[in-house]
């Protein structure tokens, strides 16, 4: 039976490489994530492991949230603890830190970007054993006007030791001199973050620390017990101070680091296993074809002797030996693929630290498992199928008949599908994730186990135009399309798949965007925002609103505030806007309660949604938690509608100035007395000229930018989902090059009875755009259908309009419609250049 | 070589000329040792309005013969004619309006396309040519054949004998210079072998299609007007007027 089976392999190579080729797709996209971010992982624990690795202690104030994991926020400690420290016994050397907002602006005069990393300011630490810092060229700044620059600033815009640099600070931007050039670790910057380091008087007053440090870094004397020295050391702490030692500080930053690592992760992998799962179909469907054209082979097979078992696991052992050499081909791939992903990544603004791959026995298996599972568990119906073909069928007139009753097939369909709707409705309603993607996957399965059923109707409208447009080839075409409906509804399975979930997406996409706009319409009435340009999230001067309200033409300035604080227990985010020019700045709809007054008198205001969920009215008290100043309660002074810009809880600025220390604003919003024109628009950019980290934005520019990163993440998406079209697209080949090589004989009776070979190839093609566009048109109204429940669901999360884009939807449609015209170029060229005499003669 | 049948006054007179001829006709397969020659030196005419059969043991060549004159093959040395066109000039688009436009073809089997129904069968080379089917002529070939109540039906529909009916239908539709049928009756029972070869009579008779047809059914080349004998590619005989008995005379003659 093994001579069998490779022989069986052997004979149909080009068809199963092809398959083939969509698991190696679908392996390579879950080998690349996977050796992508174990190496981004790994480069991040050495990263940290090396910085901390001298550091035996560190003193710092306790976290001020219990429900808060990764990046702690913390209060400073007073200086006297480093007194205090440095007298304890076995302390060899000891010394406070500072770290802050400061971010370079270029020799152009525009702000240094990362991308969306920060802007580290630090202060520098002399003591090379304990420093985070590695000074490069230059020296250590000392004088109040030296800032130390890291190398990946310095590199990219030209700095040298000795040059004068802009630094934008919390407070009015400053000129500096630098003294040198340091790096992180070892690595140039910390994951595409800048750097800028003080001396250590110079960081208190910048960061607006004086009398303060965020940590004290110690070194024990060598020798001493380290227990012992941690133990005196908490002995002399004040409350609210923590003692911990430099090992337990590179695992919580590594961990921090980690968690965003797994989401992303994740969300690579999601996408690996939508292109494995629409791979999934496409080798079903090959095995469906290949066990059908070997009937009569496998019938001979059974005749002189075959068990059912050896004919079943003939073809499993088939399906293996593919899978696994798909997927050793797929991990190789998958790690050239972990470097291109990297630099896709990089083209989107997310800057990562190198480092030299890694390559876990974990990748190795779960590429294995996953591309010879998905291989075999795809060909398990067909091999079943194989089993139940009687030996009679090795007889020359023996006429095949559809195993299967479509009366079952209709059934089981059904229910799978309702189960799938029934997960996705739980899952959209508040269920988790998880449920949402296996209710899709059910659903998907179900739709295609059902398609075959309109596969016969919906070809047959689909062709009707191409028969009346190209003629016989066209109506031939249609015929072959209708022809096994079966075959066509499992081969469009793969792009309905595929087209359902861009047709999602889209969906989606045009609903937050739109919502995007219209809710800064409903949360804004300033005529200008600004914010700090790029995705940054450093915020920027406290000095702003001052320097917008000196500009001509302006009316009211507002500062907006945000930070962290725990409310009822749970972390959540806290906005602060002024009370005196509310209404000129921010819409405000208050449900119950009042608006600026309650905010004047430092209460707090919760939007409906969250009233709703947690059962609270006007006049309630909360307990809350502020890192600075503690905990205490507030009262709910009114309940507004909800505001994409405010989120669930606002204070007045007032309150939040009193409760953060040195707290960096999110936007000012600026309402000008004749609304934004060109001269204000001028006036404003020309008033903040001095703050180049800053965007000025009307409303409607600002509305415009929101969708452009709406927009921007979709075309990751696409990009993503991309994969999945494109191994649809090898389905529809391989199908029809399979039903070419079935249809030789046929083909060549056309050809004998005059059929042109272009003619042939308008055949082929009429039948792929069919195939393609039937899987297309059910694909985009499932996925539209989704794609509303989806965006529906979020109603309470911001998505209040729902759009159709029927203009995108209609491209899809002809997009499918070209990929299968480009699908069927190969097939069609094959069919078109057989042999006459010998496509006749061929039995 | 022609003979002139005044035994059928229905018949139009025929045009000057044979319908096809082979000059010197040579198939060679495989090289060095394993050369076979399928054809060694073939010169045969077919007449204009004649039916004739080509006879002759497995591997003599005849069918060889016919796909070299009808342009699916081509030799490795002669010059095929149909009519006065030079087939080996052609190119493949040549060949193909040739075939679609000349030549009418019944095979043995596999005759039909499955996706088609018998009507849209039978005009399929109109079809692809996209040019208009002449309706009387196409009711009256419909008609003869008694295939009318079945031209809607798709060809796992029908008999054998129907499936081949249409077959012949399809070949004649466009009146071509000739129809090459290769062991068209090979495949049916003898009921609607003798149907069969009794239209294929009548269509030469009636309407003076010029028809050659491969076989090595010495009944059925009774209902020739002259049949070619090939044995190891060479035309060794011939017969005018044949009778299955004497057919089978010359067959044992050569055969021996």
């Amino acid at each position: 039976m093994w001579k069998v089976t490779v022989k069986g392999l052997l004979a149909h190579k080009l068809r199963l490489a092809l398959t083939a080729l969509a698991i190696v797709l679908g392996v390579t996209f879950v080998t690349g994530t996977l050796v992508l971010t174990d190496t981004l992982h790994n480069t991040f624990t050495t990263l940290f492991g090396h910085i901390y690795q001298n550091v035996d202690f560190e003193v710092r104030g306790k976290a001020a949230f219990s429900s808060d994991t990764g990046a702690a926020v913390r209060k400073p400690i007073p200086e006297s603890v480093l007194a205090s420290v440095r007298s304890v016994p076995g302390v060899a050397y000891a010394q406070g830190t500072v770290s802050g907002y400061a971010q370079f602006v270029a020799p152009d005069g525009k702000a240094v970007s990362t991308g969306g990393a920060p802007t580290l300011g630090f202060s520098y630490d002399p003591n090379p054993q304990l420093s985070v810092l590695r000074i490069v060229s230059g020296t250590g700044p000392t004088r109040p006007d030296q800032v130390a620059m890291d190398q990946g600033t310095a590199q990219k815009y030209h700095f040298a030791v000795g040059d004068h640099v802009r630094v934008l600070l919390a407070g009015p931007p400053q000129t500096f001199t630098v003294s040198g050039i340091v790096r992180f670790g070892t690595a140039d910057n910390l994951a595409g973050a800048t750097l800028a380091a003080f001396d250590l008087p110079t960081a208190q007053v910048l960061f607006g620390k004086v009398g303060q440090f965020d940590a004290v870094d110690v070194l024990t004397a060598p020798g001493a017990d380290k227990a012992t020295v941690q133990h005196s050391i908490a002995a002399v702490l004040p409350p609210g101070v923590e003692v911990v030692t430099g090992q337990t500080v590179a695992d919580e930053a590594t961990s921090s680091i980690n968690n965003a690592l797994s989401f992303f992760s994740t969300a690579l992998l999601v996408f690996a296993f939508i292109a494995l799962f629409v791979g999934a179909f496409t080798i079903f469907n090959t095995f469906s074809i290949i066990v059908g054209q070997r009937t009569r082979e496998l019938a001979l097979l059974r005749i002189v002797g075959a068990s059912r078992r050896q004919i079943f696991r003939s073809v499993l052992l088939e399906a293996a030996i593919l899978g696994l050499v798909a997927s050793v081909v797929g991990l190789a791939l998958g790690v050239l693929t972990a470097v291109g992903l990297e630099a896709l990544l990089k083209g989107f603004g997310i800057t990562l630290p190198s480092g030299s791959l890694v390559f876990e026995g974990r990748t190795v298996v779960a590429g294995i498992v996953v591309g010879l599972g998905v291989t075999v568990v795809s060909a398990i119906s067909p091999a079943r199928r194989a089993v139940r073909i009687p030996p009679v069928a090795a007889l020359a007139d023996y006429q095949a008949t559809e195993v299967e009753s479509s009366r079952r097939r209709l059934l089981i369909g059904t229910l799978v599908l309702a189960v799938g709707v029934v997960a996705l409705a739980v899952g959209l309603g508040g269920g988790t994730i998880q449920l949402v993607g296996v209710g899709a996957a059910a659903a998907f399965i179900g739709i295609g186990m059902l398609a075959p059923v309109v596969a016969r109707p919906m070809s047959s409208v689909i062709g009707r135009p191409l028969a009346a447009l190209f003629g016989m080839s066209g109506k031939l075409g249609r015929e072959n399309s209708m022809r096994s409906p079966r075959r066509t509804a499992q081969t469009s399975a793969a792009l309905l798949i595929g087209l359902a979930l861009v047709s999602t997406i889209a969906v989606f996409g045009a609903s937050l965007s739109k919502s995007a706009t219209s809710s800064v319409d409903e949360a804004v009435s300033a005529d200008y925002i600004v914010t700090a340009s790029g995705t940054g999230v450093g915020g920027f001067s406290n000095s702003v609103a001052g320097a917008a309200a000196a500009v001509p033409g302006v009316a009211a300035v507002s500062t907006v505030y945000g930070g962290q604080f725990e409310v009822q227990h749970s972390l959540s985010t806290l906005t602060a806007v002024s009370p005196q020019h509310l209404s000129a700045t921010v819409i405000l709809r208050m449900d119950t309660g009042l608006g600026a007054p309650a905010l004047a008198a430092g209460q707090l205001l919760i939007d409906s949604t969250t009233a709703d969920a947690k059962h609270l009215a006007v006049g309630d008290t909360v307990p809350v938690t502020f890192a600075q100043t503690g905990s205490s309660t507030m009262r709910i002074g009114g309940v507004f509608k909800p505001n994409a810009l405010l989120g669930s809880y606002v204070v007045g600025d007032g309150f939040f100035l009193s409760h953060f220390d040195d707290p960096l604003p999110v936007a000012v919003l600026v309402r000008a007395t004749d609304g934004a024109t060109p001269a204000t628009t001028r006036a404003l950019e020309h008033g903040l000229a001095a703050y180049p980290n800053l965007q000025v934005q009307t409303r409607a520019a600002f509305e415009k930018s929101q969708q452009a990163q709406v927009n921007q993440l979709l075309g990751l998406v696409y990009a993503l989902l991309g994969l999945a079209v494109l191994i649809a697209m090898i389905g529809i080949v391989n199908t029809l090059m399979l039903s070419v090589f079935e249809r030789t004989h046929e083909i060549g009776l056309l050809r004998a009875v005059g059929m042109r070979r272009r003619q042939v190839r308008a055949m082929i093609r009429a039948e792929a755009v069919i195939l393609s566009l039937f899987g297309a048109v059910i694909g985009v109204v499932v996925g539209t259908a989704l794609g509303v429940a989806f965006a529906a669901s979020l109603s309470k999360q911001g998505i209040t309009d729902i759009v159709v884009p029927y203009g995108s939807l209609v491209v899809f449609l002809v997009l499918a419609g070209l990929l299968g015209l480009v699908a069927a170029s190969w097939p069609a060229r094959r069919a078109a250049r057989m042999d006459v005499l010998s496509a006749i003669a061929a039995e | 070589m022609t003979t002139t049948t005044t035994d059928q006054p229905a018949a139009p007179a025929p045009a000057p000329g044979p319908a096809a001829r082979a000059v010197d006709l040579v198939k060679t397969y495989g090289r060095g040792d394993a050369t076979v020659r399928a054809l060694d030196g073939v010169s045969v005419e077919f007449g204009r309005g004649r039916f004739t059969a080509v006879m002759g043991p497995s591997g003599s060549g005849k069918s060889t013969l016919m796909h070299c004159m009808a342009g699916l093959d081509t030799p490795t040395a002669g010059r095929t004619f149909v009519g006065d066109l030079e087939i080996g000039l052609l190119d493949d688009t040549g060949l193909t309006q040739m075939r679609r436009d000349r030549i009418g073809f019944v095979f043995q089997s596999f005759n039909l396309v499955p996706t088609l129904t018998a009507g849209e069968n039978i005009t399929l080379p109109a079809d692809l040519a996209g040019t208009k089917v002449d309706r009387a002529w196409f009711d009256l070939l419909v008609g003869q054949l008694g295939i009318g109540d079945r031209l809607g039906h798709r060809p796992n529909e029908m008999s054998g004998g129907q499936q081949q009916r249409v077959a012949c239908a399809r070949a004649l539709i466009g009146r071509p210079d000739l129809v090459f049928a290769d062991e068209p009756t090979g495949n049916l029972d003898s009921n609607a072998s003798g149907e069969m070869l009794a239209f294929l009579r009548r269509s030469v008779t009636e309407f003076g299609q010029s028809i050659v047809m491969v076989t090595h059914d010495a009944r059925g080349a009774a209902y020739a007007d002259r049949v070619v004998f090939l044995a190891d590619g060479k035309v060794v005989g011939e017969l005018a007027e044949p009778t299955a008995d004497t057919i089978l005379e010359q067959m044992k003659r050569l055969g021996s």
